[in-house]
């Protein structure tokens, strides 16, 4: 009793930490700090339960009586929750020096983070296809909202709308692929979808394949490949930059947490019938992200592109899955470095918005090298990491990936996927160039802004993150550090979770 | 200090002195100073491992320990005849080029230099090929940094290309590495990066290794420059400052070579030997072709970028000639070429920073303002050229007789073009240095003292080198016959 009360703990905490920021948010007298406080509180108590139980091999159904099979609490799940939460965590205190200079940011905006959070969670737990579509309605609705919060931005009605109508519309398909999943097995429950599938010959099939196609819409949708990319800079754009990182990493990661868990156990047996057509899409996601990064002026939209690049990178970890299961592994390592890496980048745009008003172009980001030489060196850091150089944990999640797609036979698409990287390195290397090579603008408001506060000591620890994941052990060879086959040892435990019975 | 650690040592020195400098925010002349005396230290250890190696085929001062164990990288490091050679020039080339950089440089500028040193030496050091992949793709970015921020002309256009060229290179190269791993892992049932185990691979078919041969290859080719790679070098070595172009082209440039040598020989080696007519020509082919575009230059940089390429050409023809004479050349000419080039670079880096000019026909009448500099400026000059007595000539005339053994027409053609070299080398000489300058003579002045020492031990290595070249040739020459013997021939068996 008290051991599945402990599995719940983290999604409770979190639940109640939304609802005590919504009423905390009526009173004027609360200021935005406060909120951050109370908010990233929260988020840490839920970590701290996360991470206990975080080295263990477990699948367990606390509560079945009550959830009937609709939730199950595993190490895979476990493993999202803390990506999900250290996401949620960083970006708020990142976002610390944004949010304050900001006249929109209220206590509402915490709140509806959190529930946001809640609903990715609960998305990550989802063991049942009705779950895992309220879930995932929760976490958007959340967002849609979030979307709409910056008052000052023109574009903001046609990103909340844009986003809101889409992803209504994309989330009818989930519901009608789970009908015709339900109508052809008789349930809902991912696990015995996949009883059906593995007993049943393939005329049978038929609704199941239609079904299945329907919900891999959603999933193409919500991390935004080829056909389903065109909201994404829009949306991005006109989003409050926080809420841009929010969506390009945690959101993203949520997304894989129930999809990947779907295909792992459900869908896996019918990789060849979607092969072709996810190499088709794979391949497009990576031109049209590439180009749309590259002609972008503005570095949200280029973040934006870029974001659709690598979701193309972790497709090709979903294609190599069909052959093997290792491959998993990958893709979340990937996550967890993409996760780093964007939400560094975001973040670090975000501070020096928030500080002179004007960064948003390439162009503005000029002389920032004199300026403020140590934002500079972390931008550089976060550049290096999003183009995979070596020495950042962006190169060891490349190098996994592109390791289980060749040895998974796609050397072809490595090849694409490496074209995609040299050209990646033209628009990142773009930002590192501005930020040495030009001096700065003369007429810039030149007023010195101290750099001595919480948000850039969290953009410097996720920098360090970074280094350490890139060089791992190599340190570790004069100082006893832990090194990232740690993550990887993780990761493994989690997809491991999932095969248990 | 224990003998495992030692090498990683001065791989590390530079750069964790260099993070600490960036970090404590010192003086720009603490900063050169302190700078000067980390490259001095590893000077001195470079010197200790070379007095304590032994002349012998195989890998000393090994160090191998697990980095990535799922995937089976290791960090593992360790030095041959052939890598202790390069290794010795670094060491002793670095720190006196900061003798000749000394004045009007920030604190950035010295920075990168360190940086770069680690990158160099441990792209040069590593074994294993993921490891190599990590250092030889981290030493581009000091590089990327130190032109664009402190570059003149067309710089962030140079920078952004030479970046763009050498990663997309270097990417071809890693997908090709992943899949050498992958096979090595569905033969052997582990994961290995390590350049001695992926050489035991039994299951690539032939066409399988062309395409990763021209992966790991166009890789190089791009780095070194080889023919039709080359396009990068002139705008990059006319903007880049004195100290990167130093770098790029005595160094990082050899490390190309080195690399074919020490990865694709061992773990290609049929595919090599079959190629080798090829890449011969194309080698001698550079060498004219880069020769006749170093004679049509006006801007010296650029002409020296062009006589470069032709050079690391004929380095390149040398090593792909198979036999003793053409690799022991090779490895000599590395080293002259890389004295006598980056003391060239250095040299005129100093004439464009006093008069402001580095094209021929603004310069003029330097030999008189300027007699030591203009001494010292010939005796590089000559031993670029390869004349007699100096380093330059006993490495071209090797690699001349290797090519020769190799095929004999091609050994004609070499021997006769390597005087296209002497001809733009002199003619720029005479014009640019010797020649009374039409107008008003340039405010220049000569050597201080501090730049007379830093240069005096190049010179006196150009001539002992050139007049005494065994005990030199001793170190690595077991390496080269090992290579020989273990790699080229099984490949020519094959």
């Amino acid at each position: 009793m008290i051991e599945e009360l402990i599995y719940l703990m983290p999604i409770i905490t979190v639940l109640v930490g939304a609802i005590v920021l919504m009423f905390q948010s009526m009173y004027d007298r609360y200021e935005i700090k406060d909120f951050i406080t109370v908010s990233s509180l929260f988020l840490i108590v839920a970590l701290g339960f996360s991470i206990y139980h975080s080295g263990d091999l477990f699948t367990s159904k606390p509560f079945n009586d009550i959830f009937n099979n609709a939730i199950v609490f595993d190490t895979f799940a476990n493993f999202f929750n803390i990506a999900l939460l250290t996401g949620a965590l960083l970006i708020i205190l990142i976002g610390e020096n944004y949010a304050k200079q900001q006249s929109y940011t209220k206590g509402e905006f915490y709140s509806i983070l959190l529930f946001s959070v809640f609903g990715m969670m609960l998305l990550a737990h989802a063991n049942e296809l009705i779950t895992a579509y309220i879930a995932l309605e929760i976490a958007s609705f959340a967002v849609y909202i979030l979307i709409g919060f910056d008052t000052n931005n023109a574009k903001r009605v046609e990103s909340v709308f844009k986003y809101l109508v889409l992803g209504s519309f994309i989330g009818a398909f989930f519901l009608l692929g789970t009908v015709l999943i339900y109508g052809a097995t008789g349930t809902t429950n991912i696990a015995e979808v996949a009883n059906f599938i593995s007993v049943n010959s393939s005329d049978k099939l038929l609704l199941v394949y239609i079904g299945i196609t329907m919900i891999m819409f959603t999933f193409l949708f919500k991390i935004a490949t080829f056909p389903f990319q065109s909201w994404v800079v829009d949306v991005y754009r006109g989003s409050p930059i926080l809420v841009t990182a929010f969506m390009a990493s945690v959101f993203k990661i949520a997304i894989f947490s129930f999809f990947l868990r779907a295909i792992l156990t459900d869908f896996i047996t019918l990789e060849g019938y979607w092969e072709s057509v996810l190499i088709v899409l794979t391949l497009v996601t990576l031109a049209i992200g590439s180009w749309l990064a590259i002609t972008q002026n503005i570095i949200k939209k280029m973040l934006a592109g870029s974001s659709i690049v690598h979701t193309g990178y972790m497709m090709l970890g979903i294609i190599a899955l069909g052959e093997n299961i290792e491959s998993a592994y990958s893709i979340m390592f990937y996550l967890i470095a993409y996760l780093l890496s964007a939400l560094g980048a975001f973040g670090l745009v975000s501070h020096v918005i928030a500080d002179t008003k004007v960064r948003v172009t390439y162009d503005d980001f000029k002389g920032l090298g004199q300026e403020r030489p140590y934002l500079a060196a972390l931008m550089t850091i976060f550049m290096f990491s999003l183009a995979g150089i070596p020495s950042t944990i962006g190169f060891i999640a490349k190098f996994y990936i592109f390791t289980e797609a060749i040895n998974a036979g796609y050397w072809g698409m490595a090849i694409f996927a490496i074209f995609a990287t040299a050209i990646s390195i033209y628009y990142y290397f773009k930002l590192i160039a501005m930020m040495y090579f030009y001096p700065s603008f003369a007429d810039k408001d030149v007023e010195q802004q101290s750099d001595v506060r919480i948000s850039t000591f969290m953009i410097g620890l996720v920098a360090l993150l970074i280094v350490w994941g890139g060089i791992g052990s190599a340190i570790g060879f004069f100082f006893p550090i832990p090194s990232i086959d740690a993550i990887l040892s993780v990761v493994e435990l989690s997809v491991q979770s999932l095969f248990l019975k | 200090m224990s003998e495992t650690l030692i090498l990683s040592f001065i791989i590390f020195l530079p750069a964790v002195v260099a993070f600490i400098l960036m970090l404590t925010t010192t003086k720009i002349e603490d900063v050169r100073n302190i700078a000067f005396v980390t490259t001095i230290i590893t000077l001195i250890l470079v010197m200790k491992i070379y007095l304590n190696f032994e002349p012998k085929g195989e890998m000393q001062f090994v160090t191998n320990i697990e980095w990535i164990s799922k995937f089976g990288i290791n960090y593992y490091i360790g030095i041959d005849g052939f890598s202790l050679t390069i290794l010795m020039l670094i060491a002793i080339l670095i720190p006196t080029s900061y003798l000749l950089l000394w004045e009007g440089r920030t604190k950035g500028y010295w920075l990168n230099m360190l940086l770069i040193q680690t990158g160099v030496t441990g792209t040069l050091l590593s074994l294993d090929i993921i490891l190599f992949y990590f250092f030889w793709e981290t030493m581009l970015l000091p590089i990327f940094l130190i032109i664009g921020i402190y570059g003149s002309g067309n710089k962030v256009f140079s920078t952004i290309k030479v970046t763009i060229y050498t990663m997309g290179g270097s990417l071809l190269m890693f997908v090709a590495i992943v899949y050498l791993g992958v096979a090595f892992f569905n033969e052997f049932g582990h994961w290995s990066f390590k350049y001695d185990d992926l050489t035991t691979l039994t299951t690539l078919g032939d066409t399988e290794k062309l395409y990763l041969f021209f992966a790991f290859f166009t890789a190089f080719m791009i780095k070194i420059p080889i023919f039709p790679f080359h396009t990068w070098i002139t705008g990059t070595y006319s903007d880049a400052p004195t100290g990167a172009v130093f770098l790029l082209s005595s160094i990082m440039a050899k490390l190309g070579v080195y690399a074919v040598v020490r990865f694709m020989i061992p773990i290609f080696p049929d595919t090599f030997v079959g190629f080798s007519d090829y890449f011969v020509f194309i080698g001698v082919f550079g060498l004219i072709y880069f020769g006749i575009a170093a004679l049509m230059q006006d801007d010296i940089k650029k002409m020296f970028a062009y006589s470069s390429a032709s050079h690391l050409s004929l380095i390149a023809a040398g090593v792909f000639s198979l036999n003793s004479y053409g690799i022991n050349g090779a490895l000599y000419l590395i080293i002259a070429h890389a004295i006598a080039t980056g003391g060239l670079f250095l040299l005129i880096g100093i004439l464009h920073y006093q008069t402001g000019f580095k094209t021929i026909k603004d310069l003029g009448g330097i030999a008189k303002k300027a007699p030591i500099f203009t001494f010292m400026f010939a005796i590089m000059l000559f031993s670029n050229i390869g004349l007699p007595g100096t380093n330059g000539f006993v490495s071209e005339l090797l690699i001349i007789f290797g090519i020769y053994e190799f095929n004999h027409t091609m050994g004609y053609i070499s021997a006769v073009t390597v005087l296209v070299a002497a001809s733009f080398m002199l003619w720029m000489f005479q014009r640019a240095i010797l020649q009374e300058r039409v107008g008003e003579p340039l405010p220049m002045k000569d050597l201080k003292l501090k730049e007379i020492v830093a240069l005096t031990p190049w010179v006196i290595l150009i001539f002992v080198m050139g007049i005494y070249p065994d005990p030199f040739i001793d170190k690595f020459e077991p390496t080269v016959t090992y290579y020989i013997n273990n790699f080229l021939q099984t490949g020519a068996l094959k």
